[in-house]
């Protein structure tokens, strides 16, 4: 009986404790234009559903706070930590308790129709960074990630014009943007023909592909485990001493090889084609350690959202672009333009706040 | 000593199948990346490995290095703070942690699955929540720091060790000492084969437990630090995820019986050892990444039948011989 | 189609039974018949094999010789099921149901009603009312077994073993842990199955019971018939003097006591037995013996002198101190040791060495600074070991390999490197063969000579009349009697220990005398 009412007792304090948690957690200080009050009854409430956790986001999320300021609107930005199972237990909460609009990176978009259509039934619901086309989803804010692909393989050519051997470095192939990426980057490298984004036909993983100066050895993933990610890249150098070029498709991935690199004392030896704009990434760019990054510019992606959305959530639908694809341009950052690139970034970035 | 024999047999296997298969494996600087790595998941699988003695298991040991990681990059560059302060704070903390699973496991008397089942969550949680889930890093700053997980010492013209093996090595040989060479540790021992005798003996068995579980969450601590150290980038809600089986799995390859009362420190870092060739090799090697699981999972349940069969062929062959030869008369009851 | 010239068979007849274990001769060429509507009672002291006969009946034992017939035919009881199936049930001391079914599921448990596969639920409750009503439990056949009163578990169990056909049922200590009202509805139940034919074995060591139910009682005694009383004869007197046999020539221990109390324990009580106090003294140099039947809270005494559970209320005093025991440390630290119940689980590590077994209380000692002092723990291994006499290959040799008796010397060796003032035992020389007896009790009474006290329980009379100065006899948690030496005999001990009045035990010393 005594254990028992000990047992209450720590329950309750565990309780209390998770209640001031909860607490803190519900007002922080960027869930909307003025933190503390909360939603202002009348507005309108969107969500904006990305694939992970990644500072990829953080960015995109500064967009999405100005437009919300811009357009006054609320904007509930979620962050599934465990792909596929979380995004849809969160997909499915927003349905069950109500949002005017909802914007989604779709994780899985073949196997997600079903999932994505529930709730375009709902709502006005449109992707951003990848899209799911053959849902009912109503526009695609976003690049094509095998246009970019192409472009960080040129930027491989322009840092090893003598060719050599390339490695690429992703957290999961299962995504249609990582193998659009990817096949974009190893058909420039073999000076293949241009293929339609949407019907790609994509190499098999595993085989060493050569063309007449360069070779890609493989694609190595890292299922997000960054010690996996740095061990990959240590253990391509490692394997291969004549490695030329590695390229990270993954925000993190170059960092990983860049820190990879200068354990070795390889920097600068090594060269190193990113994606995204990660801080280290920039960094190294200014510094010479990596060659280039092709930005996809994320903040666009979630300023456009917010703003398609606001629209589409008062019925209005002219805004939507006709193929149903709004097109963010992708940005090349070499040692040129990145310190501009940089500042624009950080003022962007500054802006969310 | 014994005991090591199948795991060594195995680490040499992998070890020599992998150099003959591609000789750059035997680089000096592939040798020196595998050494810090086994270095640092060689440390944590030592902290679990003592709770496995205890017949207890940590599986928060992911989760604590997941929070102890993002919680000192995230004290050092958001917070200001100076390296002694975080790291005294993080260490506390991590003993703390261990303090509360161990009072749980013996004054409540809760299964020590449970409660670091709910530490896993719990921590990971909390990391998430004061970095409001954002990617820590130290940028260039604290290369001194940092020396202690990516600095090497040169040994001879071409090789280096790195620092972090020099770690290991100090808190394996205490550890050894501790478990060996102490009565806490032969208590520790005692109460894993038999905790009921080990307290009719006088033995204060919370304590040793309490106290099993408290170097464990160190350890794990430890390791955290030195995970963000060397990766410069903590992701607060993937840093250490599943690292909790990679050192369980390391420590029961190494000798560590999951009922207790068995283990040794050698054991357990031979065991981490083969964990991580076995990754390595995977990659030197150019096995496709999406094998990999089934490749470890594989050759380590390969090597776990065989030292099986090994040790019950070796039993039989004991058996018989007492049989023959004299032997005490069988206990009657 | 003549008609039979002999008798109808017996029920069950069993003859020349013998079973031997490793050490001990459990049966020697046992006798026992059951009629239908017969309830024979088996009796004996611990030990004398009851229970080795009646697992030989259901199944649990194979007899090594011996034959055992049902209804005249020669039948060979394998296992449990052949056993079932030849209509044997036997309702255990611990019961044998799933407490998270329902009392009808338990019932049919293995044997549902069914079709296609599935379990016919209606005739499933309908078929276990019938039972139940057998018995004479109205409750629900829904009811989760849990809910039920432990009593009425009892009866269902005994409702299973109609449903499962049983024609002789063998009830071990049925009402050991039965209130008086459900004792007495046990008591009608047998009556009833008694007059529907079933044939009864009924196990008890009350011999009230035995007198107020049996038809015929035989008495086993080290293992063979020690005798049989029919109706009239059964009384209580006559069952103890065939129970206890005629007096062993014995060597007797002359006291050395001094008469110092050492260890005193005033008005304790126990968590098993919060409404016995118990208070008795342990003088230096002085063996007391504790008698009493399992279950008599003798165990749970020792636990609490030993700080592994704690009093509810009472004090307890050595040499004078009064002591805190809150753990074993404390109680080892004052001077106390104790040899567990339970050697494999208590006393020893198996899969440690001898040496290290030898030394496990004493390390903090000699250690300096938490460090071991290896050195003088192989000495004082090796010292230690030799001094019992342990036959053991070498001090490195795991224990799980030594013989019950060595293991038992490990566990006094671990405790003599200590020098402690009070040993505790808990049924020292159990499951252990005559020799490493003698060398325990010849151990006791050295150490007793040293002006170690002594307190030992024992459920071996034999063993409490050969080494005790004084016994104490414990009977349901209460301290039943104090016999001193010369008091001292297996009758008296019996009378106290089953709860016979004591005007009663008196008429049956002088009757014997």
């Amino acid at each position: 009986m005594k254990s028992f009412l000990r047992m209450g007792a720590a329950f309750l304090l565990t309780l209390t404790v998770l209640q001031i948690g909860c607490g803190d957690k519900s007002t922080p200080p960027a869930t909307g234009a003025d933190p503390g009050t909360g939603p202002k009854s009348g507005r309108k409430k969107i969500a904006y559903v990305t694939n992970g956790v990644d500072p990829f986001w953080n960015t995109a999320v500064a967009g999405v706070r100005a437009a919300e300021k811009e357009f006054g609107i609320d904007c509930e930005v979620l962050m599934p930590p465990k792909g596929l199972v979380d995004q849809k237990r969160m997909l499915e909460s927003l349905l069950a308790r109500g949002i005017d609009g909802i914007a989604i990176s779709p994780v899985d978009a073949k196997n997600q129709v079903d999932l994505l259509n529930q709730a375009a039934a709902r709502c006005p619901l449109i992707t951003h960074d990848s899209d799911a086309p053959l849902s009912k989803r109503l526009c695609f804010v976003g690049m094509e990630n095998y246009k970019a692909g192409r472009a960080a393989g040129r930027l491989v050519k322009e840092a090893i014009p003598a060719g050599g051997k390339v490695m690429l470095f992703v957290g999961r192939l299962e995504q249609l943007n990582s193998q659009q990426r990817r096949q974009g980057v190893i058909d420039e490298l073999l000076d293949r023909p241009m293929q339609q984004s949407d019907s790609a036909n994509f190499d098999p993983t595993g085989k060493v592909l050569s063309g007449a100066k360069y070779t890609i050895l493989d694609t190595r993933t890292d299922n997000f485990d960054y010690a996996r990610a740095k061990a990959n890249a240590q253990d391509a150098m490692a394997s291969n001493s004549d490695l030329a070029c590695m390229v990270g498709l993954f925000a993190y991935n170059a960092p990983h090889c860049l820190e990879a690199a200068k354990e070795a004392g390889r920097l600068g030896k090594i060269k190193i084609v990113s994606f995204d704009e990660a801080a280290p990434v920039l960094q190294g760019i200014i510094d010479g350690h990596v060659y280039g990054t092709i930005s996809q510019q994320p903040y666009f992606y979630g300023y456009h959202s917010v703003r398609l959305l606001h629209s589409l959530t008062k019925g209005d639908k002219s805004v939507l672009p006709p193929n149903g694809f709004l097109e963010v341009p992708i940005v090349e950052v070499r040692q040129k333009n990145a310190q501009t690139f940089w500042a624009d970034l950080k003022k962007m970035q500054d802006m969310g706040k | 000593m014994k005991k090591i024999f199948g795991i060594l047999g195995l680490f040499l296997a992998v070890f020599v199948f992998t150099a003959l298969r591609n000789p750059q494996f035997v680089s000096a600087y592939n040798l020196e990346n595998l050494i810090r790595w086994i270095s640092l998941f060689g440390i944590i699988s030592i902290g679990v490995s003592f709770v496995i003695i205890t017949g207890g298991i940590d599986l928060s040991i992911g989760s604590l290095i997941g929070l102890t990681g993002s919680l000192m990059a995230w004290l050092l560059t958001h917070r200001g703070w100076s390296v002694p302060a975080t790291l005294v704070t993080v260490l506390l903390l991590s003993l703390s942690v261990g303090l509360a699973h161990g009072l749980l496991i013996t004054r409540l008397r809760l299964q020590p699955f449970v409660v670091t089942l709910c530490g896993l969550l719990l921590y990971r949680g909390i990391a998430r929540f004061i970095t409001d889930d954002q990617s820590q890093g130290f940028g260039n700053s604290h290369e001194g720091l940092r020396a202690i997980a990516i600095g090497k010492i040169p040994v001879g013209s071409s090789f280096s060790i790195p620092v972090p093996f020099f770690i290991l090595l100090l808190i394996a040989i205490v550890s050894a000492v501790v478990l060996n060479r102490t009565i806490w540790g032969r208590y520790l021992l005692a109460l894993g084969r038999n905790e009921t005798a080990a307290r009719y003996s006088g033995i204060n068995t919370d304590r040793i437990k309490i106290a099993a579980y408290m170097l464990c969450s160190l350890l794990a601590g430890v390791g955290g630090i030195l995970f963000s150290l060397d990766l410069n980038s903590v992701q607060p809600s993937g840093l250490g995820e599943f690292y909790e089986l990679y050192a369980i799995a390391a420590a029961v390859l190494g000798g560590c019986s999951l009922r207790g009362g068995e283990g040794t420190i050698l054991g357990v870092i031979i065991g981490t050892a083969v964990m991580r060739v076995l990754y390595n090799a995977i990659n030197i090697l150019s096995i496709p990444t999406h094998l990999e699981f089934a490749i470890i999972g594989a050759v380590i349940l390969a090597g776990v039948v065989t030292d099986e069969l090994a040790k019950r062929y070796a039993a039989n062959r004991r058996a018989v011989r007492e049989r023959l030869g004299e032997t005490p008369a069988p206990s009657s009851s | 189609m003549v008609a039979p010239l002999h008798p109808v068979p017996k029920l069950l007849d069993v003859s020349g039974v013998s079973k031997r274990f490793p050490g001990v001769q459990a049966l020697e060429d046992v006798q026992l018949t059951l009629s239908r509507g017969e309830v024979l009672a088996v009796i004996g002291e611990n030990g004398a094999g009851k229970s080795t006969l009646m697992k030989i009946l259901a199944g649990v034992e194979t007899p090594d010789r011996g034959e055992i017939r049902i209804d005249g035919q020669l039948v060979s009881i394998a296992d449990t099921g052949t056993a079932k199936k030849l209509g044997i049930a036997l309702i255990h001391q611990e019961l044998n149901l799933a407490d998270n079914l329902d009392v009808a599921s338990n019932i049919f448990l293995g044997r549902e009603p069914h079709q296609w596969g599935f379990v016919d639920r209606h005739r499933l409750y309908s078929e276990a009312h019938v039972f139940l009503e057998q018995v004479g439990l109205n409750c629900s056949p829904r009811l989760l077994l849990s809910e039920l009163p432990l009593g009425c578990r009892q009866l269902v169990e005994i409702a299973r073993a109609l449903s499962a056909q049983a024609r002789i049922l063998i009830m071990d200590e049925p009402t050991s842990s039965l209130s008086q009202g459900e004792t007495e509805q046990l008591y009608s139940v047998v009556n009833d199955l008694r007059n529907r034919g079933v044939g009864i074995v009924y196990i008890s060591h009350r011999l009230r019971e035995v007198k107020q139910l049996a038809d015929r009682v035989v008495v086993l005694r080290d293992g063979r018939n020690a005798g049989m009383l029919v109706q009239e004869q059964i009384a209580q007197d006559a069952m103890v003097s065939l129970m206890v046999g005629r007096a062993l020539v014995r060597q007797v221990r002359t006291s050395q006591s001094d008469g110092a109390p050492l260890l005193e324990v005033q008005d304790l009580r126990t968590t098993a037995h919060p409404q016995q106090g118990l208070s008795f003294q342990v003088r230096v140099g002085e063996i007391v013996g504790l008698a009493g039947l399992v279950g008599a809270g003798r165990t749970e005494l020792l636990q609490v002198l030993f700080g592994i559970d704690q009093a509810v209320s009472g004090t307890v005093r050595l040499g004078g101190q009064v002591l805190h025991l809150q753990s074993p440390g404390d109680a080892i630290a004052a001077g106390l040791a104790l040899v567990p119940e339970d050697r494999k689980l208590q006393g020893v590590i198996l899969e440690m060495s001898v040496g290290r077994n030898a030394t496990l209380a004493s390390l903090h000692r000699d250690a300096r600074c938490g460090f071991l002092n290896t050195e003088q723990e192989m000495t004082q291994a090796s010292m230690m070991t030799q001094q019992l006499r342990v036959k053991t290959p070498s001090i490195d040799h795991l224990v799980q390999y030594l013989s019950g008796g060595n293991q038992q010397k490990v566990v006094l060796a671990k405790w003599l490197a200590l020098k402690p003032r009070v040993l505790l035992l808990d049924e020292p020389t159990r499951g252990i063969d005559v020799g490493a007896k003698q060398e325990i009790y010849r151990l006791m009474e050295e150490l007793a000579s040293q002006g170690i006290g002594i307190l030992f329980v024992s459920s071996e009379l034999d063993e409490i009349l050969r080494m005790s100065d004084r016994a104490l006899v414990m009977h349901q948690g209460r301290l039943a009697g104090v016999l001193d030496r010369e008091q001292l005999s297996e009758e008296s001990i019996m009378q106290l220990a089953t709860g016979t009045p004591h005007q009663m035990a008196t008429s049956v010393l002088q009757e014997l005398l």
